[in-house]
């Protein structure tokens, strides 16, 4: 069957001529076999003596030629030109129709339907119009044979010739239109299926480079990385994280993180943290662990899916820093804290110590101007110690350290507290220090009073510092619902607008002049804002040169429980 | 009761403050200014009357004595500790276990007033 395709089918570059040309070799073939067959009965029948050769050899001649025309046809179509080769067969066939039969039967008899044959086969081997040369040629033949015996030409015969010639150039055209876009149709759908294929080729190469660059970011980075699915066993982990924890690869990824976690070179403390995170959803941001010798910030951060509408949980990505230097740096940071807290102090303390004793005139009576040497002393000494203690402060904060312990305390406290503390360093200035407390503030409210004493003590500090004359005023207030605050207010020389933003910074004045008028480190402000912040709470401040400014630090309301009730009824 | 004042106090000035001060309210003072001192003196010596002890001593710890000696011994019961401190944490982290503590600085007005309305009238 293959081979008979094969000998068939010509390649072409225009599908239509292709098929024509198909059409006419299985044309051919059919007339050749057809002929052969005629001359094998022809000769099969003298053989058998039923025919006489004077009877049968113009049919085995006329086949032979034709058997000869026929290979001629194909060679044509095959090797040269379809279009010629087709003009010759019609031709040939427009011919063997005109001879086969008498003059008088071929031109008005029963042989005329002979001529539609090729009429017809024209619009489907040449261009469809062709049947109206072809119909044209066969009413010619038609009438000269009519005319050579003398006989009218069968006009209504040559009508019809046209008349096929018109329905087969209308079924020929459509089906070629029909074709036309039926090969149209395909043309689109394989350049859709090609840019699709492309398309899918370009992504895929794109994912793959994509998914080679994060694999390289992953495997370059000095952080340890491991994925852990839904069920925290870990499917991913980079190089980083194999030698930060020493251990082979197999011993990370394929394992649940309880393996890990029950290693030996981890800290129980470290252990137990690590439970924690596993089991509660929301993790802090990060905390670190102890394994060996190392120190380890760990950040976990869980996946979700957002491309679908609900948010799938992926699992979790975590995040091991080595700390260990860092934290090294923080203990000698932190041990330099505590030494010069107590080293400082200490001889301080003793000056002090002394000082009080002259004034107290431990050794007998002291005149006025040794008291008065005796409280110069304690008071500088005073003021070295509240410098040492903000520096100490500021160190304790940068490092972390510091934190905020809540318990009740009572704001009329910390007014009672701050007065006691203040009112000598106001006085001094000729200024007035006084106090409010609204009575919608509760009795008693969360707070760390040593801070809050802190902030309160910073704050008028601050406010008698920049004044002249006049007063300092503490207001301790419910600004709205659920907050509390703590409000100083001055007379004194006011911050330059410009000044503003810059007051809460570390080691900061206005002007760097002031700073030499004033005294101090410029810490105050700076460890008020920071307290604050570690309270949850925040600080303002408003000002007008020369009309003083006013320091407001809100902070969340809460209320100790025992407390609760009585204060709703209060 | 004796009127007997322990100082536990590893630097020299503030003992010697603190010695006047007590003094000055009318204890008999007696000085140990090392932890280890310190440990065999609680251990062989009467109860005191008083002790001001401070935290941060060299050898044995003034929270060691504290917890090892002072807390255990039934014998000191009535003693009134006064424990002296630079850092304020572990001032409240005892503020239970004994009787005052006092931040550092000490003034020595603000002891010696403690301790005159804690000494029995005589």
């Amino acid at each position: 069957m293959n081979s008979l395709q094969r000998f068939l089918t010509i390649s072409s570059t225009d599908p239509d001529d292709t098929r024509r040309r198909r059409i006419l070799n299985i044309l051919v073939a059919s007339v050749a076999a057809l002929s052969l067959l005629a001359m094998i009965i022809s000769l099969g029948s003298v053989y058998l003596k039923a025919m006489r050769w004077e009877n049968v050899s113009l049919i085995v001649i006329g086949s032979l030629l034709t058997i000869l025309g026929m290979l001629l046809v194909y060679s044509i179509n095959t090797l040269f030109s379809g279009r010629i080769a087709a003009i010759i067969f019609l031709i040939f066939l427009t011919i063997v129709f005109s001879l086969s039969d008498t003059p008088a039967q071929v031109s008005g008899g029963r042989s005329l339907f002979g001529f539609s044959i090729p009429i017809i086969m024209a619009s489907i081997l040449l261009v469809p119009w062709s049947s109206f040369v072809f119909s044209a040629i066969s009413g010619i033949i038609v009438s000269v044979i009519a005319l050579s015996i003398h006989s009218i030409p069968n006009s209504p015969a040559i009508i019809g010739f046209f008349v096929i010639a018109l329905v087969s150039w209308l079924s020929s055209r459509s089906l070629e239109h029909a074709l036309k876009e039926l090969r149209n149709i395909n043309a689109n759908l394989d350049q859709v299926v090609v840019e699709r294929t492309k398309a899918l080729a370009e992504s895929l190469e794109r994912e793959r480079i994509e998914a080679g660059r994060s694999q390289a970011i992953l495997n370059s980075i000095a952080d340890g990385v491991v994925v852990f699915d839904t069920e925290w066993n870990a499917i991913l982990a980079n190089p980083a994280l194999r030698s930060m924890l020493e251990l082979p690869i197999d011993q990370i990824v394929n394992k649940n993180f309880r393996d890990l976690i029950e290693q030996p070179q981890l800290s129980p403390n470290s252990r137990h943290l690590l439970y924690a995170m596993m089991e509660h959803d929301t993790q802090p941001p990060s905390f670190r662990i102890e394994w060996e010798n190392k120190t380890l910030s760990i950040s976990a951060a869980q996946v979700y899916d957002h491309s679908k509408e609900k948010f799938t949980n992926l699992g979790t990505v975590t995040v091991f820093r080595d700390f260990t230097r860092e934290a090294e740096v923080e203990k000698l940071k932190s041990t330099f804290v505590a030494i010069v807290s107590h080293e400082l102090r200490t001889p301080l303390n003793a000056i002090l110590g002394y000082a009080e004793m002259f004034k107290e005139a431990v050794y007998g009576p002291m005149n006025a101007k040794q008291v008065n040497m005796a409280e110069r002393i304690m008071k500088n000494t005073q003021r070295l110690l509240g410098l040492i203690n903000d520096l100490l402060d500021q160190a304790q904060m940068e490092a972390g350290k510091l934190t905020i312990k809540m318990a009740p305390v009572r704001p009329s406290e910390l007014l009672d507290n701050l007065h006691s503390v203040m009112d000598q360093s106001a006085q001094d200035k000729k200024l007035k220090l006084t106090s409010e407390i609204d009575d919608q503030l509760p009795e008693v409210l969360n707070g760390d009073a040593a801070r809050l004493h802190q902030i309160l003590l910073n704050l008028v500090n601050n406010g008698i510092k920049f004044t002249e004359q006049g007063a300092i005023h503490v207001r301790l207030f419910c600004p709205f619902e659920n907050k509390w605050a703590i409000q100083v207010s001055d007379t004194g020389t006011g911050i330059p607008e410009s000044e503003l933003p810059y007051i809460f910074e570390t080691f900061r004045q206005v002007e760097g002049t002031t700073t030499r008028v004033h005294g101090g480190f410029g810490l105050g402000l700076s460890i008020v804002k920071q307290l604050v912040n570690l309270m949850n709470g925040e600080v303002n401040v408003r000002s007008k040169m020369g009309a003083g400014s006013v320091f407001t630090v809100t902070l969340p309301l809460v209320i100790p429980e025992q407390n609760i009730e009585k204060w709703r009824i209060g | 009761m004796s009127d007997v004042a322990l100082i536990i106090e590893d630097d020299e000035d503030l003992a010697s403050i603190f010695a006047e001060a007590l003094r000055g309210v009318g204890f008999e003072v007696e000085i140990v200014a090392d932890g280890q001192a310190a440990q065999e003196k609680l251990k062989s010596s009467a109860a005191p009357f008083l002790i001001l002890l401070d935290m941060h001593l060299p050898h044995v710890s003034g929270a060691d004595l504290l917890t090892n000696i002072i807390k255990k011994d039934s014998r000191f019961e009535k003693t009134i500790v006064i424990i002296t401190t630079a850092d304020a944490r572990m001032g409240e982290a005892y503020n239970e276990e004994v009787d005052f503590v006092m931040i550092k600085p000490i003034s020595f007005v603000q002891l010696r007033d403690l301790t005159s309305r804690l000494k029995p009238k005589s």
